[in-house]
């Protein structure tokens, strides 16, 4: 099949700019004579793309950028203001929270209501009803008005919804952000089966570790434009990229005077050694500088996290016994060295944070990332040694 | 200009026929149900509402101003047979008309055709006030007044030309008042001041003559006075106004409905 479940070209949205009163009745008046708003924001514009049966797109993008209203377009909750949509499948959506329960209503009305909205008939929803009450496990709540759930709990149910009524596309918007844990596990594991299964899937994250897991393709949305569009790695790297050099140029480490005047220990200086990609492996050192405001020595603390903020290993100088070098008045530098990282390939951050002489409170921190290039299979953070036991003799390959 | 192709998602003939109609029913339902009927007592409620209603108006129009014969009839009868209609009207337009906020979390997230909401609000305002209709006329028999009910045979589809013409209304007004708030304000005594510019609660025969024309060009006093025909005389004869009237009815449907669909795409923005 050649033609795509989902085409895109050149879409976009205007949304009426309105202040005054005078302002709705005109705009009132210019949509009954066929007409667009005479002020408009424009929210989307200049959007195109393809998307086949079986591919996965993750939409990724600040908040504003414009993602929700693109899913609206796909979803058909809105007209595109501009450009063509073309849909041949049934979309699933599930869209914000709640993903249009009633809040009087009990979870079992609302999923006769959703039922209702996809079109099925009253036997094909009772016959749906147990695969969904039994898919979103919030036992006998099921009976109560949704407006008494958790947050969790509508969005256990909208996931049960969308997912049992087999979408063709399932278009899904930060849902994954609220569940807890094992919800999220049991929403990745479907969204697999999902794909494997042949299913479609356009999903709005800012989680890039879930859009790179489910997605083969990302779009990345800025300002209501298509900034990037490509494969999943490519994109996401970009991405994160940009939000790094935003992030570097809100986080430049405070000025000394600065530091002096609101009486803080800060990291005035941090630099990795060497400064390129990181063979797996391979040696790093961190070199910093910090500043004391009573000329006392500070201690400091390195971290290192992986960039989606999941703490590998953190170490202070006071642990070690160790303690910065006093290079002038109120200013120290330290220096740790890594000898072998045994990080999995990957991006990273390392952060070093001032604390008190007495290692106690923790006031400002800086950040530096790499990256420790290669290709492996392995998963987790770190190569832990370890050697499979009961091979055949002369077979076994210790790995380090 | 945009466009829009959903050979599946929607607007296959067959699935969204069925689609429509299983969203219709699910709608009407809700309505019934937050109305009267979710409460314990609420069919009770939905049958005492009326009688309680006709027990006060004999209070005020044939105890305390002591009416005489309407037209030579008892003034009770000959006020019920009109005033129901005129509720039914006035109730499903003023809930017709504030319908689509208490959708608004749908609107802003599922796709589906918005003009289901206002038909199920005004078939449920439509629905209730025939019932309490029915109600009245037959406890109005069993205090013996003369109700010829082989006038529900033109009285029922004259019940269904009204409710077209007051569909077509609702859907105006309902799109009217997502974008302006106001609508549901000036709706209100506006209502009033109709109620009695219309003959319901004196015959058309009593308007001086130089305002008669005016009273009568109103074309809910038209149905008033075919429905007194009807119930209180037996003449079940259809005349050419009948015509007319159903064509207007279309013509008021067709006209707001035409104003909502132009203005429903742009309600996910303003409800």
């Amino acid at each position: 099949m050649t033609r795509p479940l989902l085409r895109l070209a050149g879409a976009g949205k205007d949304y009426a700019r309105i202040d005054t009163h005078a302002g709705r009745v005109r705009l009132v008046f210019d949509l009954l004579r066929g007409r667009g708003a005479a002020h408009v924001f424009r929210a989307l514009d200049e959007v195109s793309f393809d998307l086949a049966a079986g591919e996965s797109l993750g939409v990724i993008g600040e908040n504003g950028a414009g993602k929700s209203t693109l899913l609206k377009i796909v979803a058909g909750v809105i007209t595109p203001t501009r450009g063509s949509v073309e849909v041949h499948g049934r979309v699933g959506a599930l869209l914000e929270l709640g993903s249009g329960f009633h809040p009087e209503y009990s979870g079992l009305a609302n999923i006769e209501l959703a039922a209702a909205l996809l079109g099925l008939a009253p036997a094909e929803i009772a016959a749906k009803r147990e695969e969904i009450v039994a898919f979103a496990d919030i036992g006998e709540h099921i009976h109560d008005p949704i407006k008494h759930y958790s947050s969790g709990m509508v969005v256990r149910l909208g996931f049960a919804v969308a997912t049992a009524l087999r979408p063709d596309i399932l278009i899904t918007d930060e849902v994954l952000a609220v569940g807890d844990e094992s919800f999220q596990k049991k929403c990745i594991a479907w969204m697999e089966n999902f794909l494997a299964g042949g299913g479609t899937l356009l999903l709005c994250s800012h989680s890039m570790y879930h859009v790179q897991k489910l997605c083969r393709a990302a779009l990345w949305l800025r300002d209501g434009h298509v900034e990037r569009y490509g494969p999943v790695a490519e994109v996401t790297q970009a991405y994160l990229a940009y939000h790094e050099e935003k992030a570097a140029g809100s986080r430049t480490p405070v000025a000394a005077p600065a530091a002096a005047a609101a009486g803080i220990y800060a990291i005035q200086a941090l630099a990795l050694e060497p400064a390129g990609p990181l063979a797996p492996g391979a040696s790093l050192t961190v070199r910093g500088e910090v500043f004391s405001p009573d000329d006392r020595v500070p201690v400091v603390l390195v971290g290192l996290v992986r960039a989606d903020g999941t703490p590998v290993y953190g170490v202070a100088t006071d642990m070690d016994g160790a303690a910065p070098q006093r290079i002038a008045s109120g200013r120290f530098a330290f220096s740790l060295d890594f000898a072998s990282l045994p990080l999995l390939p990957g991006k990273y951050l390392v952060r070093a944070h001032a604390l008190d002489p007495e290692g106690v409170r923790l006031f400002d921190h800086v950040e530096q990332s790499f990256v420790v290039e290669g290709e492996t299979r392995e998963l987790g953070l770190v190569r832990i040694e370890h050697r499979w036991n009961g091979a055949p003799p002369g077979r076994s390959q210790p790995r380090s | 200009m945009s466009t829009v192709n959903r050979p599946l998602g929607g607007t296959g003939p067959a699935i969204a026929r069925a689609r429509r109609r299983a969203l219709l029913s699910n709608f009407f339902r809700r309505e019934l149900f937050s109305r009267y009927l979710g409460s314990v007592t609420g069919l009770a409620w939905a049958l005492l509402h009326p009688l309680a209603l006709l027990g006060v108006y004999h209070f005020v129009f044939t105890t305390v101003f002591r009416a005489g014969r309407m037209d030579g009839r008892s003034f009770l009868v000959f006020v019920a047979v009109a005033l129901w209609p005129w509720l039914a009207a006035q109730e499903a337009l003023q809930r017709g008309t504030v319908s689509i906020a208490g959708y608004s979390g749908l609107i802003r997230k599922v796709a589906f055709p918005h003009e289901l909401i206002v038909y199920a609000s005004v078939a449920a305002s439509f629905v209730l006030q025939f019932v309490g209709y029915v109600v009245v006329l037959a406890a109005l028999a069993l205090f013996g007044e003369s109700v010829h009910f082989e006038g529900l045979l033109l009285a029922v589809p004259l019940w269904i030309v009204l409710g077209v013409a007051v569909t077509g209304l609702a859907l105006a007004l309902a799109a009217l008042q997502v974008f302006i708030r106001d609508v549901e304000h000036v709706l209100m005594p506006v209502l009033m001041i109709l109620m009695y510019l219309t003959p319901i609660l004196y015959p058309l025969s009593q308007v001086p003559a130089g305002m008669k024309p005016w009273v009568a060009a109103n074309p809910f006093g038209y149905l008033v006075e075919r429905l007194r025909d009807a119930l209180l005389e037996g003449r079940l004869a259809l005349e050419w106004g009948d015509a007319v009237a159903v064509l207007v009815a279309l013509a008021v449907f067709a006209g707001g409905r035409w104003m909502f669909l132009r203005l429903s795409p742009h309600f996910e923005d303003f409800v």
